[in-house]
């Protein structure tokens, strides 16, 4: 398959890269599993990640399906989290990362030059490890996205998005009271609620959660899981996860990741009881990590 | 960062899983142990040996108990996935059904306080001379199965389940043989009926050790063939086999 350089914030040539293939032998580098679904929301093809001169995503090709939750697993340095940021171009903001391949959203190049990043991050939402509130009340935290995007024009319309984000981030009737107190005063899992009702406000159809729970104690990563599974009725989740646990418990299908290699993609009850391949599985069961 | 190693990151783990793997082992050397010792009490007309036998069979409930008691605190700490998942389950099966071979064994046992122990008269030797051949044959089939779960040994295990259809075909012939019996002297009705308890009990003890084959299927492959006929179950071996 030919693969088109879409995307090169870098002067850095290709020739320069190191073949990370090298470190894992050729069978495994072919990933194991179906990586195409029936009815995809994101199509990538071919993705290749580098940083400067060192490659850290190899030929991923993977489908990311309507209303799934997939979920994204490896140890630390393999690329999940660098996989995930492509979805939306954030990695755009780093000068010395170049992409290539295809990454489609509904059939359109989310790498293509005509294409602005601001309304593509709208449509592909993101949840950090760390809540990040702005430094603004409660209201405004999930305001500012609609009314920079336009999205409304009256301050009424504004109320019905800010109650309805909340409401479906599960934390509406937690905050009523106190729309106009700082979000930063909240806990840690509100705080997070919040950063998802702010991600929803902007009508986004896919959201990527890089380990969203690794800083929430876990009543509020229960808060967060309940909340990913009544979300993904209506949008698309790819969530980064060192939690097996957690990838076991909220999606539907896992990726696992290997020195930037797509090793692994499946359904998550194969993945966690029968996985296909040696790495997976000496992943899964604590072998190395 | 991420390097490989022979076992789990947390060795502990090892240890837990190898301390499960040997209990199985221990129980059931135990369970074989009693099976041996009960059918002895038959042949040695010994019904004092036999209620030993049966109060013996307290040490495999509690090893049971233990064995439950561990299993769950492992789940607890290291939440398995995968394989170590697989061998978990698998143990905890095997471990339920050496437990259910030391109830049967003890219908042996109680078959010879019944012959032995009591003012009716002695039976004939011949109608328990399917009790030896079916002890002898069942005997194997557990130690191979545990031989196949020690070694993850799926060609033992398949012989196993194979055994058990031969195993199948020797109780019925024994029930005809025994019915052919009582049609000669119906006396010998109160006899037969235990010796036919036994032979059930023997019967059954040849199932578990089909079962703990089963599971071994299950652990190496991933199948759960225990419903599946022998074709289904070679099919599924044959697919599995790298070789094929």
């Amino acid at each position: 398959m030919q693969t088109n350089t879409l995307y090169n914030s870098s002067a850095t040539q290709p020739d320069n890269c190191i073949n990370i293939q090298s470190s894992i032998a050729s069978d495994d580098c072919h990933t194991v599993g179906n990586t195409s679904v029936k009815n995809p929301r994101m199509n990538c093809r071919n993705v290749d990640v580098f940083y400067a001169d060192k490659q850290a995503i190899n030929q991923v090709t993977l489908d990311i399906g309507r209303n799934e939750v997939i979920a994204m697993i490896g140890p630390s340095g393999c690329g999940k989290s660098t996989f995930l940021r492509c979805l939306n171009r954030m990695n755009d903001t780093i000068d010395s990362c170049r992409i290539s391949g295809e990454i489609l959203l509904d059939g359109q190049n989310i790498y293509d030059k005509r294409q602005d990043v601001v309304p593509l991050r709208a449509q592909v939402g993101m949840v950090f490890q760390k809540p990040n509130p702005f430094p603004k009340s409660i209201y405004e935290n999930v305001a500012y996205g609609p009314r920079i995007h336009g999205l409304t024009s009256t301050k009424s319309d504004l109320d019905i998005i800010v109650e309805s984000s909340l409401n479906r981030a599960g934390l509406w009737d937690e905050v009523k009271d106190r729309l106009n107190q700082p979000g930063t005063g909240l806990s840690g899992g509100q705080q997070q609620r919040l950063c998802i009702a702010r991600t929803i406000a902007v009508g986004p159809e896919v959201i990527l959660m890089d380990e969203p729970c690794s800083a929430l104690d876990p009543i509020a990563t229960a808060k967060i899981e309940e909340l990913i599974d009544e979300l993904h009725e209506e949008y698309t989740i790819v969530i980064v996860t060192h939690s097996m646990q957690q990838a076991a418990r909220v999606s539907q299908r896992t990726a696992y990741f290997h020195l930037g290699n797509l090793i692994e993609v499946g359904e998550t009850n194969q993945i966690f009881s029968n996985p296909r391949h040696k790495l997976t599985e000496d992943y899964i069961t604590g072998r190395f990590g | 960062m991420n390097e490989m190693t022979e076992g789990h990151t947390v060795k502990r783990f090892d240890e837990e899983m190898q301390f499960l793997h040997r209990l199985v082992l221990e129980i059931g050397g135990l369970a074989q142990d009693q099976l041996k010792r009960a059918v002895q009490t038959l042949n040695d007309k010994d019904p004092a040996t036999a209620r030993e036998v049966i109060k013996r069979d307290q040490e495999l409930n509690d090893l049971d108990i233990q064995a439950d008691e561990e299993f769950i605190n492992l789940i607890i700490k290291r939440q398995p996935m995968a394989k170590d998942l697989r061998e978990i389950i698998t143990i905890s099966k095997a471990v339920s059904d050496l437990e259910r071979v030391g109830d049967e064994v003890r219908k042996i046992a109680q078959l010879t306080i019944h012959i032995y122990d009591t003012d009716r008269s002695l039976p004939t030797l011949q109608i328990l001379r399917d009790i030896n051949t079916m002890a002898n044959f069942v005997s194997n089939m557990l130690s191979a199965s545990l031989m196949a779960f020690d070694k993850l040994d799926i060609s033992r295990a398949i012989k196993v389940i194979r055994q058990d259809v031969e195993l199948e075909e020797e109780y019925k012939s024994a029930l005809r043989r025994l019915s052919t019996f009582v049609m000669e002297d119906a006396r010998s009705v109160g006899h037969m009926i235990d010796v036919a308890l036994g032979l059930r009990a023997l019967e059954r003890i040849g199932g578990h050790a089909k079962n703990i084959a089963g599971y071994v299927v299950f652990l190496v492959t991933s199948k759960d063939v225990r419903h599946d006929s022998l074709d289904a179950i070679e099919a599924t071996l044959k697919l599995h086999d790298p070789r094929s």
